[in-house]
């Protein structure tokens, strides 16, 4: 078996794996900036669920996440007469989001911290809203701060598409075992989808370097 | 927080609770449903030659091919089959949380196992084997080797050869757990392991795809534990609450059975005359009640 024939179920696996990263980057870049900010909000309840969500999901393990929605969910939905079957796309997304977006929340959390005092106090001197300061003041100084620890965090989920595997997602990973099964020819494959890997992260390092200048363009123009 | 929502919150709690606890699940499917859906949800664990995926994502082996027929007995077209492929330990966890409506991958009938799903008659018997290096540089010729002494036996989790091992006093420390068939190869040729336990057609099967790297042990001995010759039986399962369909299913599969058919799928996939005629000699009922 030549290693060209692998290509092509390789890079229909690999389509699997952008659609996984992509959407589930998405889920987590939301999660991250809705619980980020959540925990820094005067209202407690608002604080309590982000605080909670943010401890539960970064301090269990991505794959027992995975299994606990893909296999006992339908159980307790059964158990309480719902049905919680989440199509494994849906569970592979919800976890990995869920997952990344409770690390990153940390870093929106860290980035509007650092903002200088003397900001708000300016806005608030101008008389800006405590929603207008974030929003127009906060954020912007904060989200070029982000930008580096997001992007790290970013190529980590991409890798960690790969646990997706093991909840019957076609993935980069799971063709990868599929073909190594029947061809036991594990060196080649596995070397195939280092590069690929590879690749698709370098492409999603341009994406958030592209991303990162667009989102600090204000600080050129004030030089 | 309403008092409503504090109770169906605390309901959620109990209920994830409980489902740690259930070894049974409601909801799973019957045969009318199936029929009325159109389509069934049959899984494969990617073991050549019991049940596996080709490269084109065609399902093969002694298990999808015989559920093809008695599927298309059972008035669905074979077309209606949806294959999911997932790890040998995953296939009853994934039964009990209906993620599929039975299993294709010859599991060993097993008293415990039948605790938690349901078996058809037994499609297939078969024996054990050890994959070693080639020329069998250890002198390895049966699973008591690993009981003494430091050399190691790799095992697939949630296999049948990880109790057989322990059985027969096999130490922690030389048993090797691999997640997947496909690991077997590079288990044994980097010495890992010094020999993969499983079925003889696995291990031959597996052999054959080495490059000439590993062999089959020829003088293999098999292991007697409790008594008893160590030959297992592998049928199809279902959830728990799908004894209609497992009914249904095994009146065809006990008619196919007769066939030459049926006999020319097992031999196509390497079963011996004495694998067929063995498979009829032992019912679920026996196999499951067995200590």
């Amino acid at each position: 078996m030549h290693w060209v024939e692998f290509l092509k179920p390789l890079s229909e696996g690999a389509w699997v794996t952008i659609q996984l990263a992509v959407y589930s980057t998405i889920l987590g870049a939301v999660m991250a900036f809705a619980s980020g900010i959540g925990k820094l909000s005067p209202n407690w309840f608002i604080k309590g669920i982000s605080v909670v969500y943010i401890e539960v999901f970064r301090g269990t393990s991505l794959l027992v996440q995975l299994f606990w929605l893909y296999f006992a969910l339908p159980i307790a939905g059964d158990l309480i007469g719902v049905d919680l079957r989440l199509p494994p796309v849906v569970a592979g997304v919800l976890a990995l989001g869920l997952n990344i977006g409770a690390y990153g929340a940390e870093v929106v959390r860290g980035a509007i911290q650092a903002v200088s005092r003397n900001q708000y106090e300016a806005a608030r001197a101008l008389n800006f809203t405590p929603r207008q300061a974030l929003w127009r003041i906060a954020l912007p100084q904060a989200i070029p701060e982000m930008m580096p620890s997001f992007c790290n965090l970013a190529v980590q989920n991409l890798k960690d598409t790969a646990l997706a595997s093991l909840i019957s997602l076609s993935d980069l990973a799971f063709k990868a075992e599929q073909l190594r099964n029947y061809y036991q020819n594990s060196e080649t494959i596995y070397t195939i989808i280092l590069f690929m890997y590879f690749g698709m992260a370098l492409v999603l390092t341009a994406i958030m370097r592209a991303l990162e200048h667009s989102v600090s363009r204000w600080r050129r123009v004030r030089k | 927080m309403s008092m409503k929502l504090k109770m169906s919150a605390k309901a959620i709690m109990a209920a994830a609770a409980l489902a740690m606890l259930a070894s049974t699940s409601a909801g799973a499917v019957t045969l009318k449903e199936i029929k009325h859906r159109g389509y069934i949800r049959i899984a494969v664990a990617n073991e050549i030659p019991y049940g596996y995926m080709d490269p084109n994502g065609d399902a093969k082996g002694a298990g999808p091919d015989v559920a093809r027929v008695i599927v298309k007995k059972l008035g669905l077209d074979p077309k209606d089959i949806q294959w999911v492929v997932t790890n040998f330990s995953s296939l009853i966890p994934g039964l009990q949380a209906n993620r599929f409506d039975m299993t294709a991958a010859e599991m060993a009938i097993r008293p415990e196992r039948c605790q938690k799903v349901l078996y058809s008659d037994p499609n297939t018997t078969y024996g054990e084997g050890l994959l070693v290096k080639k020329g069998n540089p250890d002198g390895i010729h049966a699973y008591t080797d690993f009981a003494k002494g430091d050399k190691k036996v790799a095992v697939m989790a949630g296999a049948d050869q990880l109790q057989m091992m322990q059985k027969l006093g096999v130490p922690e420390g030389n048993i090797v757990t691999i997640a997947s068939n496909s690991d077997a190869i590079s288990t044994v040729s980097t010495g890992r392991a010094d020999a993969y336990a499983a079925t003889g057609l696995t291990a031959s099967q597996l052999a054959d795809k080495s490059n000439g790297k590993l062999q089959i042990v020829s003088d293999f001995k098999d292991p007697i534990i409790d008594g008893k010759e160590t030959r297992s039986w592998g049928g199809f399962n279902f959830n728990k609450n799908s004894a209609d369909l497992q009914k249904a299913f095994d009146k065809e599969l006990d008619a196919f059975k007769k066939t030459d058919e049926w006999k020319k799928i097992l031999q196509g996939y390497g079963f011996t005359p004495t694998d067929i005629a063995q498979s009829t000699a032992k019912t679920t009922k026996q196999l499951c009640s067995e200590k």
